[in-house]
């Protein structure tokens, strides 16, 4: 008489046959065939071993041996290790051939999972009271699970969140959405709120529904990918590449970066209708023209305001050859009534030779020949 | 018993004693300026208030330990909630809040005012010093004077800032490094120096006279090192200050110590401090081969900036006002002079009877070993090979007199 395993392992070995035959048959890849073969005799041992030992039952005439055999232990419990293991392989397999962070995830699955299935190998036969097998269980593993659980579950939340926030077609469909969201939560905060009791069922099942809303809706978002995000780099970005010719970048409108720079500027320079050059320095309320004194070494942020008719860019031209001092430093086109940051640091002093040699530090503005502003740094 | 007696004892002798220092010349309760006198009018009536809510707190709690103690009473009735008492409760505190609102709104807006200035200074922070420049003004004056010089260019200086006095000045103020915190405790309140930020303190000083001050935001190594002095002078004092900075360089004799001295300072000092109109004669008599020295500190300082050097014994401390340029008896001299001599006694600078040579002297040969800087080469990778603070230099004594002969003229 087989007895259930062997008649499992016997059904697997005829099938993983079947299979073999059929592929064979029909495909005949090398790759599949040898892993076919392969399974079918690797099961087919395993079910002869099985027939031989039969399933480590013992025969009725060893009664000596009743006390310690395994039919004679209570039924252990149904555990998801194994298959937590096998997925734990699988990772690792998979993150062999693709990415090492896949790697890494399966060598923490596989940790986990060995860990759990041990210690709740060795809980089931702690005593002979279930209860107490499992709260023994519990008082070793639950430090570790809970808070690992937990972490593990706020990432996965926040990760599917922000997927569907990042999937959303525009900035204005994501503040509706979170709109909509929050006020679902709030409604359903408030219903049960207002409910003297509600069932353990119904809240699990609430929030189960909206595990895997979210979720769903994280993996869709995913694999959908997220919707094109301008990038918008800053004046001073383009100014330390140099980029001083006809192009016109559209550059600080939306540069989040620059408005901490824009607070609280060093000074603000202004191209006037009449096409001068004017600044005003904080803490002084008068506009000057005269000679703007900023210090050296040091990053000075200024506003460069464009009150002309006409788009124009500011330019400035250092000292070469020093570290951090581009030998010319320039806006972007501003629009009429514009206004850049850029940020300008210089290393050497005004009257350093290699200065006075390009006739110092001063801001012109291209094609308009009354624009030029002294800079003198002490 | 006896404990309970010596520990008050022991607590009020400290309490007592705490409040008798004589030399505290970083005193908040001693404002000799218009904006600290607004800040010291508001903190008097808040700490009194303060004070009798603290005291009538305190005797509250004493009052329910001694007489509600456990005897050895059966428990009293337990309840919950008095709504009246609630409400009082709430009440007091939000009028006393309110009260002490109302006027402090009122001084913090005043102190933020920036419309009445009448000269503006700008005050950088870096490890651990205070760099100030005078910026020029359209109309060619400096904090409101007119220098004697046309043309004159900005003056910069460190360790001291001279203001003159009655004079609403605004400092203007930012960081090259780490956030700083600017403070003369006798002259206003403290503000915080952000690198890339601009921000605003007014100081006026009625008095001639120093005023010591501290950097309150931990900066590093030598944060409590970071110390700076306000020195107001009358304004026709002021006004020889200012003529005094932007006189000419002056170089030594020929032949003499200081004449020495200026070519170990070319060598050795003048990449990262300047000396404003220091020319290196490269050694020949041939005028075509002189050159303006230009210090480039931005090369070897992290912070990129070095203390300008060029009236060094104008001021009397050095080293980010760590240490004093003057011996303790001419220090003293200065500190405590009446207001009306203040300014001559000042203006003197540092004579060679008077160098606090055996500091200086220290600090040439060995300056982190006088000041804790960041200048060892083995530990400054994180900045590429440049120090925060002033190197060790390996100066032998003589070029240290050299020096010394140099920088004694530097006024």
């Amino acid at each position: 008489m087989f007895t259930t395993g062997s008649k499992l392992l016997i059904g697997s070995s005829v099938l993983a046959l079947l299979a073999t035959l059929l592929f064979g048959i029909f495909d005949g890849g090398l790759l599949g065939s040898v892993a076919l073969i392969s399974a079918t005799v690797a099961l087919s041992v395993l079910a002869g071993i099985n027939v031989f030992t039969r399933d480590a039952n013992v025969g009725s005439d060893e009664t000596e041996s009743f006390g310690g055999a395994a039919a004679a232990s209570g039924r252990p419990g149904a555990s998801m290790w194994p298959f937590t293991i096998g997925l734990a392989a699988t990772t690792i397999t998979l993150g062999l051939v693709t990415y090492t962070a896949i790697f890494v995830l399966g060598l923490i699955l596989l940790m986990a999972g060995l860990v759990e299935w041990l210690v709740q190998a060795w809980s089931e036969r702690a005593s002979a009271e279930t209860g107490h097998n499992s709260e023994v269980r519990a008082r070793m593993l639950h430090p570790a699970e809970m808070p690992a659980g937990a972490a593990i579950g706020l990432g996965v939340v926040i990760y599917a969140f922000s997927r569907v926030m990042l999937g959303l077609p525009s900035k204005t469909s994501t503040i509706v959405a979170f709109s909509v969201v929050a006020m679902i939560v709030l409604a359903i905060g408030s219903l049960i709120g207002s409910r003297r009791t509600i069932s353990a069922p119904a809240m699990t099942g609430g929030f189960a529904i909206a595990a895997v809303v979210l979720v769903s809706g994280g993996a869709v978002a995913g694999l959908n990918g997220e919707r094109e995000i301008e990038e918008h780099n800053t004046t001073a970005y383009y100014a330390a590449k140099d980029q001083c010719g006809a192009e016109e970048i559209s550059a600080d409108e939306h540069a989040s970066q620059t408005v901490a720079g824009k607070a609280s500027s060093a000074a603000e320079i202004f191209l006037t209708e009449s096409g001068t050059i004017e600044f005003q320095m904080p803490g002084d309320s008068s506009r000057r023209s005269d000679a703007l004194q900023l210090p050296r070494s040091n990053p000075n942020n200024l506003l460069m305001r464009n009150e002309s008719s006409e788009p124009r860019r500011f330019v400035i031209d250092l000292a070469e050859g020093y570290e951090g001092s581009p030998p010319r430093m320039c806006t972007q086109i501003i629009e009429e009534g514009g206004v850049q940051l850029l940020t300008v640091e210089f290393a050497v002093p005004s009257f350093a030779p290699e200065v006075e040699a390009v006739g110092g530090y001063r801001f012109t503005v291209p094609g308009v020949e009354s624009a030029s502003l002294e800079v003198v740094v002490p | 018993m006896i404990t309970s007696r010596r520990l008050i004892a022991a607590f009020a002798a400290t309490a007592l004693l705490s409040s008798c220092a004589s030399d505290a010349p970083q005193d908040t309760w001693k404002p000799a300026g218009e904006n600290a006198q607004m800040i010291h009018d508001l903190q008097w009536p808040i700490f009194l208030v303060a004070g009798i809510v603290g005291v009538i707190v305190l005797a509250f709690i004493a009052l329910i330990v001694v007489k509600f103690r456990d005897r050895g009473q059966a428990m009293p009735e337990q309840s919950h909630g008095k709504a009246w008492l609630e409400y009082l409760f709430i009440a007091i505190p939000a009028v006393i809040l309110t009260t002490i609102a109302i006027p402090t709104v009122g001084v913090v807006m005043a102190l933020a005012d920036t419309d009445d200035t009448e000269c503006i200074i700008n005050v950088t922070g870096q490890q651990w010093w205070w760099e100030y420049d005078y910026p020029v003004s359209a109309d060619g004056t400096i904090c409101g004077f007119t220098p004697s010089v046309a043309d004159a260019s900005p003056i910069i200086t460190s360790g001291q800032v001279v203001i003159p006095t009655g004079t609403k000045v605004l400092l203007r103020g930012t960081s090259r490094d780490v956030i700083h915190s600017y403070w003369i405790p006798r002259l206003n309140g403290k503000r915080d120096m952000v690198p890339g930020r601009v921000h605003y303190l007014r100081l006026q000083s009625e008095t001639p006279g120093i005023y010591a001050g501290q950097c309150t935001e931990f900066c590093g190594l030598s944060h409590a090192n970071m110390r700076m002095e306000t020195i107001a002078l009358e304004p026709a004092d002021f006004q020889r200050w200012l003529d005094n900075e932007l006189e000419p360089y002056a170089a030594p004799v020929d032949g003499s110590l200081a004449a020495e001295g200026e070519a170990t300072y070319i060598a050795q000092c003048a990449r990262c401090h300047q000396v404003n109109g220091l020319v290196d004669d490269r050694g020949t008599d041939d005028p075509s081969d002189d050159s303006l020295v230009v210090s480039y500190p931005d090369q070897f300082v992290y912070s990129g900036a070095a203390p300008n050097l060029t009236n060094l014994m104008g001021r009397n401390t050095f080293a980010g006002a760590t240490y004093d340029l003057l011996t303790d008896e001419c220090r003293a001299d200065v500190w405590e002079a009446d207001p009306s001599e203040f300014g001559d006694l000042y203006l003197e600078g540092v004579t060679e009877d008077c160098l606090n040579e055996i500091e200086l002297r220290e600090w040439l040969r060995n300056s982190p070993a006088k000041k804790p800087m960041y200048a060892d080469p083995e530990m400054l990778t994180e900045t590429d090979g440049k120090t925060r603070g002033m190197p060790y230099l390996a100066l032998s004594e003589d070029q240290i007199d050299q020096l010394i002969a140099y920088l004694l003229e530097r006024k």
